[in-house]
């Protein structure tokens, strides 16, 4: 640059050493800028598959009932050897609610109580991993029909599965089948704990050594809410102790007290050890 | 140069800056949407626009936390940090589209108020792992908010050049909670180290470049000078400083521009009274000292801003022995006419 070249910043145009210095630093700055936008986009991991059919409402037909959580079950034909099929949707609410205020208000307006009526509701679908889920929201007029049932829904859906201590984590179903990509894990996490806080059941994501996802609907002891109880495990890895039945395609946990913890590597590879060592300096 | 604020008006050169920006910013935003709209089909729109516009927000942030360095280092660089405000503002608008966003999307429609939310929903603010990270980003959305709305030079005389310094000086603690923000959040989640690289080597880079820049000015500042007679210290010799220019010299931790202008050395406060530039690094131009940062204006032989302008820096007392120049490192008063000393001839 020549040494007299001066620089002040409200001149129309920059000496001529200077707008040469910084044409080329800016030609500098443009390939990090490609580098960076083409290997953070690249870099990040897999979104889900779960899809909410935001806009579209969808009617479907079957026996509604409060617990586990508020869910309508659809028949699905007959299996193999003539046992009725049914699919389980679990109904939630608009926003971060839960369904209950919805079917409460509904339940007012029409003076019937719902529980094992065939109710025509009318929402939006979520559905991930073979999970099929509902919102349904008091200004979309979701409630098309209520009827009797033609008949009840079999006892034998259900199937005493027994105690069982499962690791996973906890997810908010709405957000994670469908409505937020991704739906889980710490960026989620704040969303997850206002969702549940919200009434939308927890939900034990739990993923087995091939790598595939189940997923286990939770409550308490004697099937109450565990909504609030669950706040401070959402989103990380936890365990349960916890009694599991079947309801034809939805397990549903019912977790023992205390039954919810931290998971704790050092708990789950050394604890026996440490047992071990306690009776061998107890003995 | 103005008696109060005077708004620049958009020149060319700025022109050229913000197009420039804006061509950057739409070529990263363009080729993120379509890389993850390609490889990663599954994405939802509010995910993809959460994160185009805030790992872009951080790049710019970057870039303009490196700007002051660098132009320490070289003065070519003044041009980027004359006009770093509207880097600045890109930079806020990018953030408020994420933060707003994100607000929206992970604390709206739920029981309770949505900045309520964001700091009652994870309380868990005595771990690292399960550390509620947004509440990182808001503060670090507050002091950009802040930042861009007082970018105007109209906050600058309004607030004072030394409240609205010590307020944009927050810039680095917002820096530092963003950085938080992103590695006690979605670097949990994602599996793919480019994330931590890119954040690591960010904040290397930025440390660096500090790190040199501040020890190129402190091995200045440390040059000891020998008090002689009479108060007066010996500084340099006449043939060093140009016509029309100054050299600086730090004595007792004041800095003190030493100019010649017409055969005479003249010495005044370093400290421009309009944001603080370093009038030593600029020029005489119609026999005014004119700043480098924004062009105030001061005489040389008084310190003086040419009427109808009131501006004052303190002057020095300066003497020629041979070809050497002292100087009394003690200020008088803003405004004081000095004599000056004459360059023999050679
Ligand atoms: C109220 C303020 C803010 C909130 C609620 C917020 C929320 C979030 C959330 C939830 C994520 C994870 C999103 C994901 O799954 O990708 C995230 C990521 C991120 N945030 Fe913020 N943020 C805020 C402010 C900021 C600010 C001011 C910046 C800096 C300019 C910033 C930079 C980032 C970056 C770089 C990421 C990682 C990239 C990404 O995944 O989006 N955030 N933020
Ligand atoms: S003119 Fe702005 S700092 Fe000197």
């Amino acid at each position: 640059m020549n040494n007299d070249e001066f620089y002040i910043g409200w001149m129309q145009q920059a000496p001529k050493g200077f707008a040469v210095w910084i044409k080329k630093y800016v030609f500098a700055l443009l390939p990090i800028t490609i580098a960076l936008g083409v290997s953070v986009a690249l870099a990040q991991k897999k979104f889900g598959s779960g899809n909410f059919e935001f806009g579209t409402l969808t009617t479907v037909t079957g026996v509604y009932s409060h617990s586990p959580v508020p869910n309508i079950k659809v028949f699905d034909g007959k299996d193999f050897w003539g046992n009725k099929n049914y699919i389980t949707i679990p109904l939630i609410g608009f926003g971060k609610h839960g369904a209950d205020g919805v079917i409460a208000d509904l339940e007012n307006e029409t003076n019937i109580a719902f529980e094992g009526k065939e109710l025509a509701l009318k929402g939006t679908l979520l559905y991930n991993d073979g999970k099929l889920l509902m919102q349904i929201d008091a200004n979309d007029k979701p409630l098309v029909m209520v009827n009797e049932p033609a008949g009840k829904v079999p006892e034998t859906l259900q199937e005493n599965i027994g105690i069982i201590d499962i690791k996973g984590e906890i997810v908010d179903p709405k957000c994670f089948f469908g409505v937020m990509k991704p739906g889980e894990g710490k960026p989620h996490k704040d969303c997850a704990i206002r969702c549940i806080l919200g009434g939308i059941p927890p939900v034990l994501k739990v993923t087995n050594d091939e790598g595939i996802q189940h997923y286990y609907l939770m409550v308490g002891e004697h099937g109450e809410k565990m909504n609030d109880a669950v706040r401070d495990y959402v989103a990380t890895p936890v365990t349960l102790h916890a009694k599991a039945v079947a309801y034809g395609d939805w397990i549903v946990l019912y977790v023992q007290p205390g039954g919810l913890q931290h998971y704790s590597y050092m708990r789950e590879h050394y604890s026996n050890n440490i047992a071990m060592c306690g009776k061998r300096c107890v003995e | 140069m103005g008696t109060s604020y005077s708004a620049v008006g958009w020149n060319r050169q700025k022109r050229i800056y913000d197009q420039v920006i804006a061509g950057c910013c739409v070529l990263y935003l363009v080729l993120f949407v379509l890389i993850t709209v390609t490889v990663n089909p599954d994405c939802t729109f509010e995910t993809v626009l959460l994160r185009s516009t805030s790992t872009l927000a951080v790049f710019i942030l970057h870039v303009i936390l490196s700007i002051g360095p660098l132009t320490r280092l070289n003065k070519k660089f003044l041009p980027l940090l004359y006009n770093r405000r509207h880097l600045g503002v890109t930079m806020f608008l990018l953030s408020a589209v994420h933060a707003v966003f994100g607000i929206l999307q992970f604390h709206s429609l739920g029981n309770v108020n949505p900045l309520v939310s964001l700091f009652t929903s994870n309380t868990h603010y005595g771990s690292i792992a399960d550390f509620p990270f947004q509440s990182l980003g808001f503060f670090a959305f507050v002091i950009f908010l802040l930042m861009a709305i007082t970018s105007h030079d109209f906050w600058l005389h309004n607030l004072t050049p030394k409240t609205w310094k010590t307020l944009h000086m927050f810039v680095y603690l917002a820096y530092f909670l963003v950085v938080m923000h992103v590695m006690l959040g979605v670097i949990q989640y994602e599996t793919n180290p480019v994330f931590v690289v890119i954040m690591i080597s960010g904040a290397f880079i930025l440390i660096t470049l500090h790190l040199i820049a501040g020890m190129a000015e402190v091995k200045k500042d440390k040059k000891a000078y020998r008090p002689e007679e009479e108060g007066f210290v010996q500084v340099c010799d006449v043939r060093d400083v140009e016509e029309s220019r100054a050299k600086i010299f730090c004595i007792a931790e004041e800095r003190i521009a030493v100019y010649r202008h017409e055969n005479k050395i003249y010495a005044i406060h370093n400290v421009c009274k309009h944001q603080g530039g370093p009038l030593g690094e600029g020029k005489i131009l119609d026999g005014c000292i004119t700043c480098p940062w924004h062009g105030y204006q001061y005489l040389p032989h008084n310190g003086q801003s040419p009427p109808p302008f009131t501006e004052k820096v303190s002057t020095y007392k300066v003497k020629i022995t041979g070809n050497t120049i002292w100087l009394k490192p003690t200020p008088d008063t803003a405004g004081t006419t000095q004599q000056g000393a004459a360059v023999p001839a050679e």
